[in-house]
């Protein structure tokens, strides 16, 4: 009796260990790169750890499936390696041969991945479930682009300045006119006397030739 | 006694630091340390020297001197040296307008780059994610994060000229900015012109040096600079290399647009040009070779990092594909790694096939850049890899626009200064309100280039807008000042502002070693566009993530044809013109000159 209940128990052990393997068409491998991410508090990978994994999976499946109750003993590892990745899957609570699908799996680990990510210090990079993409943060949506009110300013402070330059302008030349027609007056007295040689060629704009300018006629002194 | 006297630098540092400002542009930063790369590293300094020395110098002096001693913008000028000769002058204002209205473009981009500069994470570091959140966008795949930022966010660009698309906001928006900043700096001319370039001739220097600075303490940076300046004097037999020099000297200058001769016509007569042409046209060289400094230190950084990264990629490939313990592996002995996983497991090495990559560091140091690609691609793929990368993109992003603007200047004031010399302009319009109007007139046609193709049609104007037509207006210049003014009467004009007479260097460069480079360069042009066969431009392919080489179509081909034929022509035309109307007039002008004469009695 007591040996028909070992045989049977080790049968059951036996045959849960058979549905785990390497290329299972219902689990997934699993990378971790912990020296790459941690660097010296790098912690070593064991029994421990891989107690952790299992609990944390079975609350990913259970936040994703929450009829359900899974154990550690729902979750199956094997094919560990040196590299530290090893094949998972898991079964299903009702029915010990049976194996979740695969695209629950997945469901449940992208939904719960930040929760496990955080369990064991890793990130998306570090903590690779081959086959399941991660899901990347969302874009930050902005109400108006950061860009564009860099740009406001820049726009408003050179807007102003021309405005001022073009005021100023404005306002110089509106003296230099009032201070041309006093001139003025007190030029047109001087001007008659000077006589009509100097009249005849200030109006005339005739184009004064440079190039056929012969200044060697005048001596130097 | 003169109405309006002609408005002048208010000291000659002004106007040394203005022809430090105009000179020293985009092209020091982006052209030169190409060439230099391109033709044998630190061996490229002994042509650029001589061609400095025997085309770039004597030229500059020229057109110093015209300036100063004609008083006048170009067109003025050169009508004054003899009319037929003033299509020179429109010559280079045809000139000057297309190069306003295309490099302005180009400050459009670093503006929208220094905006986008102030987020906590560099738009171009990243690439976008895609609707259902699952990765990235694909064309960011394909291509770099900073190409996808460049040729999609930036200019959206479209897949060939043909196709056209609206005017992208963001784009236009910054080239409205760009055009109020230049009509602030130019809006009272020589008066507010000579205040900026205080600023824009000595900052990007500032900039630099900072660069420099943080260049060579950047991990992999004298990777770089060991290996560009090593000199590899076997280029120095390619007559490609001596043809470069001469023409980055020339074009690195501004020759032929007419900005020297605007800004030295607002020098006082007796200005001591000659010694400020050497020491202009020195600053701007060493410009070139410091820039380059910077740039080879910041290609030394960009290929290590992406040389690491490549053996890091390499490294946890093998440790996926093996499951291999994290410490097995190390970066040191990868190729020690490969030959022995090669010698165990044959089949799964060849079964990575491409994946399996090899890490070249010379093959990334080789990678050789210029243009608009090596400012706005390499360098901000380099930036945001830095620490603190916002602060060193909004450095340089500030100093690509200085170097711009600076540029701008002396390009918008050889259009404006001409303008300003018909009097019939000036007296009805205010100098304010011509600026104005050119600006205007060229932010509006510049909004073509802020079109989806917009991209393609800059390419076309920086290609041929400029090139070849500033080589037939300096010959046509150099020619005109000894044989149609003459040397003689040149001679003497220079001795009435200076003091001396020009020595047998100057004298003997005019005459005949710089026509004759400019000869040798212009019939260079000639043949290399008869043999390239038809013009071609990169069209970015999105699907491949990448440029590809594509022919112009026939309307692209014939409006290359129209901006090469538009500003030759003005020469031969404005003499036509001129000796058309001097036989109308000639035999009216007898009539005409006995009245005046007897008035001034």
């Amino acid at each position: 009796m007591l040996a028909k209940i070992l045989f049977l128990l080790c049968l059951t052990h036996t045959s849960a260990q058979d549905l785990c393997k390497s290329d299972t068409d219902d689990g997934y491998k699993v990378r971790l790169s912990i020296k790459t991410a941690l660097g010296d508090d790098a912690y070593t990978w064991n029994d421990s750890e891989q107690f952790l994994f299992k609990a944390t999976l079975a609350f990913a499946m259970m936040q994703y499936m929450p009829e359900e109750t899974f154990n550690l003993s729902n979750i199956l590892i094997c094919d560990e390696t040196e590299r530290v990745s090893f094949w998972f899957v898991v079964m299903s609570p009702q029915n010990q041969s049976q194996l979740i699908p695969k695209a629950e799996v997945e469901n449940a680990v992208r939904k719960s991945r930040n929760r496990i990510n955080s369990a064991f210090l890793l990130t998306d990079k570090t903590l690779e479930f081959v086959g399941i993409p991660p899901t990347f943060a969302a874009p930050v949506v902005y109400t108006t682009p950061p860009w564009l009110i860099v740009f406001g300013v820049v726009i408003g402070a050179v807007c102003a300045g021309i405005v001022a330059i073009l005021i100023s302008t404005f306002i110089q030349k509106s003296r230099k006119t009032k201070e041309k027609e006093n001139d003025l007056v007190s030029d047109e007295e001087t001007m008659r006397s000077v006589g009509n040689g100097m009249a005849g060629l200030g109006d005339k704009d005739g184009v004064y030739n440079q190039s056929f300018v012969d200044d060697d006629r005048f001596t130097k002194l | 006694m003169e109405k309006d006297a002609r408005p002048s630098w208010d000291n000659p540092m002004q106007f040394v630091l203005a022809c430090v400002s105009y000179a020293v542009g985009l092209g020091n930063v982006w052209r030169f340390p190409y060439l230099c790369q391109m033709h044998g590293g630190g061996g490229f300094m002994i042509p650029y020297i001589i061609m400095l020395v025997l085309e770039g110098i004597p030229l500059f002096y020229m057109e110093l001197a015209i300036g100063q001693k004609m008083r006048l913008g170009s067109i003025g000028a050169w009508s004054a040296i003899s009319p037929y000769l003033g299509g020179v002058g429109l010559a280079s204002v045809v000139t000057s307008l297309y190069l306003c209205l295309y490099y302005n473009v180009i400050n459009a981009w670093s503006f929208w780059y220094l905006f986008h500069s102030f987020q906590s994470v560099l738009p171009w570091a990243e690439c976008p994610v895609n609707s259902n959140l699952t990765g990235y966008l694909e064309e960011c795949e394909v291509a770099t994060p900073t190409q996808y930022f460049f040729y999609r966010e930036t200019l959206n660009i479209s897949s060939s000229i043909n196709e056209n698309g609206p005017v992208h906001m963001g784009q236009a928006l910054c080239l409205l900015l760009a055009w109020l900043i230049v009509y602030l700096f130019i809006v009272r001319g020589v008066k507010s012109t000579g205040k900026v370039v205080y600023f824009t001739a000595t900052f990007p220097y500032v900039v630099l040096l900072i660069y420099l600075v943080r260049g060579f303490t950047l991990h992999g940076a004298l990777n770089g600079v060991k290996y560009m300046f090593t000199p590899k004097l076997e280029q120095l037999a390619n007559p490609q290399t001596w043809i470069n020099a001469a023409t980055q000297i020339f074009f690195s200058l501004g020759l032929g647009f007419g900005s020297l001769i605007a800004f030295a016509s607002y020098n006082q007569h007796n200005n001591n040009f000659e010694k400020q042409a050497i020491v202009v046209s020195f600053i701007n060289s060493g410009t070139s070779i410091f820039a380059s400094i910077v740039t080879f230190s910041i290609y030394g950084f960009k290929a290590t990092f992406n040389y690491e990264s490549c053996l890091e990629r390499v490294r946890v490939l093998l440790l996926n594909t093996f499951d291999l313990s994290e410490d097995a592996v190390s970066i040191n002995n990868i190729t020690e790694w490969i030959t022995q996983l090669n010698q165990t497991y044959p089949d799964q090495i060849a079964g990575l096939g491409a994946k399996l990559e090899s890490c070249d560091l010379e093959a990334e140091l080789d990678t050789a850049v210029e243009g608009t690609g090596l400012a706005f691609i390499v360098y901000s793929e380099a930036i945001k890899n830095m620490p603190v990368s916002q602060f060193w993109s909004v450095l340089y992003f500030i100093m690509l626009l200085l170097l711009g603007m600076g540029s701008m200047l002396g390009n918008v004031t050889a259009i404006i200064t001409p303008l300003s010399d018909f009097k019939i302009l000036s007296r009805n319009l205010s100098n304010e309100t011509i600026n104005g109007l050119v600006c205007l007139f060229c932010l509006l046609l510049g909004f073509g280039f802020t079109t989806r193709s917009g991209n393609y049609w800059f390419t076309m104007f920086n290609e041929y807008g400029a090139t070849f037509s500033l080589l037939f207006i300096v010959l046509i210049e150099i020619i005109a000042v000894i044989f149609v003014y003459g040397l003689k009467r040149f001679e003497k004009d220079i001795e009435d502002m200076l003091g001396h007479r020009p020595n047998w260097y100057w004298k003997i460069m005019w005459v005949a070693i710089s026509p004759l480079l400019l000869v040798s360069l212009f019939i260079f042009y000639i043949v290399n566009y008869i043999q390239g066969g038809t013009p071609t431009y990169q069209a970015w392919d999105k699907d491949l993530g990448k440029s590809v080489v594509t022919e112009y179509p026939a309307f692209g081909q014939a409006f290359i044809g129209l901006l090469l034929v538009s500003s030759v022509s003005c020469v031969p035309l404005t003499a036509l013109y001129v000796f058309c109307r001097r036989k109308q007039r000639g035999s009216s002008t007898h009539e005409s000159t006995v009245p005046t004469l007897s008035s001034g009695v």
